[in-house]
């Protein structure tokens, strides 16, 4: 609180006393008191109100100091009543009590909605468990038929239901996930595998370079990001695909390459955003726009960055930076 | 015969899991009442267990390391729990491989057969066809004083001919093999390698040892 605020804010009863104080010494001159009386009780007057500001302003000085400055810091505004103290004035007072009523129903909506957000992300987690019976089922149906036609169908509704499940588990604050060593090739090959049929009938032959090594991630979390870039290389006609690490003391860089038809430069800042499809996501294939906004979030909680880099009908290349714990580095080079 | 224990208690899935073992050539035997279910594993005398981890009354991980104390039979988590942390636990309770619904059978017979060659005793790396002994550490095949070098992927679809010897093995199966084993092989590909395996068997003396079987797969003889 600067001192000119709080004089600008003061001025109406400035004026108010300088009025009146006029009026008085109107009175007083016309009972005929002498100046040199006129100006010392001007003097008092003056003197009086000037100490009895300043107390004021001092007094109140360092509660709205204090109040602006944690505004401004908190991360949480909402938790402002918590970080003030309970000052001595009215005003004050009232505001931190109005603060805390309106904090308190804030903290309880939040809670609310997070019993809510959790309630039915369990619920998504146990729906998904529930659906992969039937689904399970009906893929040894297929198998046992010898009818391959449905296990293509039946995969992509894997696929889309796999999507459901790690959507919800990127978007809440629940952690469930476990960061160790996981050996690369050994998490792309289980997913190319998932996706055999679909990358021969297209035709596209897939290299891996130097994967032999361990990254600190959770395997199925890295799984399905392995699958969400395998399933953009297919529907954006790439007929290779060329999965490469390279590994320093410091990181891992995973890199996804294929020819496909690459991105727009003017695309490429956005890919990453939710629902963003492009010029690809509408002229060539269908695309929601999750996708990969699903692989970026997991990658934030993961603690990768991911990048991507492309030129327009030549290649799109992915990259996922793993970082190393230096806790773990040693028990790493062991294994 | 080697035999499966299933224990799952979804009723389609499980008869559809018998049926995909038998197919494969192994004796499938189901639990049908979950009353009692430890007693009825190690009455069973399985060469491996198939267990579900969501079952009724016990949860698959309990009962596992119950068994755990008593048996060493090979045992293969079904879980439709997607996360990690849940493979991780079953691990610990030592189950041997964990596999997650829905899969996709040729991988599940896959692992199965890991599973039961890690825990059967021949772990020489040797194994005969005929006069050839197949030595899958040097990677070769020796008939007498005859050798041929097999290349890793002719030598993975050889094995998993040998394994499965008078059955037909096909296609989608021997490339699931090698995909498996980080070889992302195509359609042509596959084709050169078993015409290359098949002159190499030749040298040897067998050349008519592989058998094609038109729109089903490979025999081996």
């Amino acid at each position: 609180m600067r001192l000119r605020d709080y004089l600008k804010d003061r001025l109406p009863a400035f004026l108010t006393g300088a009025v009146t104080w006029l009026l008085v010494l109107i009175f007083l001159y016309t009972f005929h008191v002498s100046a040199e009386a006129c100006v010392i009780v001007t003097g008092i007057a003056l003197a009086g109100a000037c100490i009895a500001e300043s107390w004021e302003f001092l007094r109140k000085k360092p509660f709205y100091d204090n109040l602006l400055q944690q505004t401004e810091q908190l991360d949480r505004k909402y938790l402002l009543h918590e970080m003030i103290e309970e000052p001595a004035f009215f005003e004050g007072k009232v505001l931190c009590d109005v603060l805390r009523e309106s904090d308190k129903s804030m903290c309880e909506q939040i809670a609310q909605y997070r019993r809510e957000t959790e309630a039915f992300r369990d619920y998504i987690e146990l729906w998904v468990h529930e659906i992969k019976l039937p689904v399970a089922s009906l893929q040894l149906i297929s198998h046992n038929d010898g009818n391959a036609k449905y296990a293509e169908q039946i995969n992509r509704i894997d696929a889309y239901i796999e999507n459901v499940l790690y959507y919800t588990r990127s978007e809440t604050a629940e952690k469930d996930y476990i960061i160790k060593p996981v050996p690369l090739q050994r998490v792309f090959t289980d997913t190319a595998l998932k996706h055999r049929t679909e990358l021969q009938e297209r035709n596209i032959t897939l290299h891996t370079e130097n994967l032999n090594v361990q990254v600190m991630t959770d395997s199925k979390w890295l799984g399905f990001i392995f699958g969400q870039l395998i399933s953009n290389s297919i529907k954006y006609q790439a007929s290779e695909i060329t999965v490469s690490a390279e590994d320093t003391p410091e990181q891992t860089v995973l890199r996804f390459r294929d020819n496909g038809i690459g991105i727009p430069p003017h695309d490429l800042p956005s890919i990453f955003e939710k629902s963003f499809t492009g010029e690809n996501g509408r002229t060539h294939a269908k695309s929601t726009g999750m996708g990969l906004y699903i692989v970026k979030k997991l990658c934030d909680k993961l603690g990768h960055s991911i990048s991507a880099e492309s030129e327009q009908g030549n290649y799109t290349e992915i990259r996922i930076v793993f970082g190393k714990n230096d806790l773990y580095a040693g028990n790493l080079s062991k294994m | 015969m080697k035999k499966i224990l299933i224990i799952e208690d979804d009723r389609v899935l499980s008869e559809e899991l018998a049926r995909l073992l038998q197919s494969a050539g192994y004796e499938a035997e189901r639990i049908t009442e979950f009353s009692g279910v430890a007693a009825q594993m190690q009455k069973a005398d399985a060469d491996l267990i198939l267990l579900d981890i969501n079952l009724p009354e016990i949860s698959g991980e309990t009962l596992l390391q119950e068994f755990r104390r008593k048996s060493n039979t090979p045992v293969i988590m079904l879980t439709s729990r997607t996360t990690e942390i849940d493979e991780v636990l079953s691990m610990s309770c030592g189950a041997d491989d964990y596999i997650t619904k829905p899969y996709n059978p040729t991988i599940l017979l896959l692992r199965i057969s890991a599973v039961l060659k890690r825990s059967g005793s021949s772990g020489s790396g040797v194994q005969q066809y005929g006069e050839i002994v197949v030595s899958t550490v040097r990677g070769s095949l020796t008939c007498g004083k005859r050798e041929q070098i097999l290349t890793k992927n002719e030598m993975i679809i050889f094995q998993l001919l040998l394994e499965r010897r008078g059955e037909i093995v096909t296609r989608d199966d021997l490339m699931t093999a090698l995909w498996d084993n980080d070889e992302f092989v195509n359609d042509n590909a596959l084709s050169v390698n078993i015409s290359r395996l098949r002159g190499k068997l030749a040298e040897l003396g067998f050349p008519d040892a592989i058998e094609t079987r038109k729109k089903q797969g490979y025999l081996l003889k």
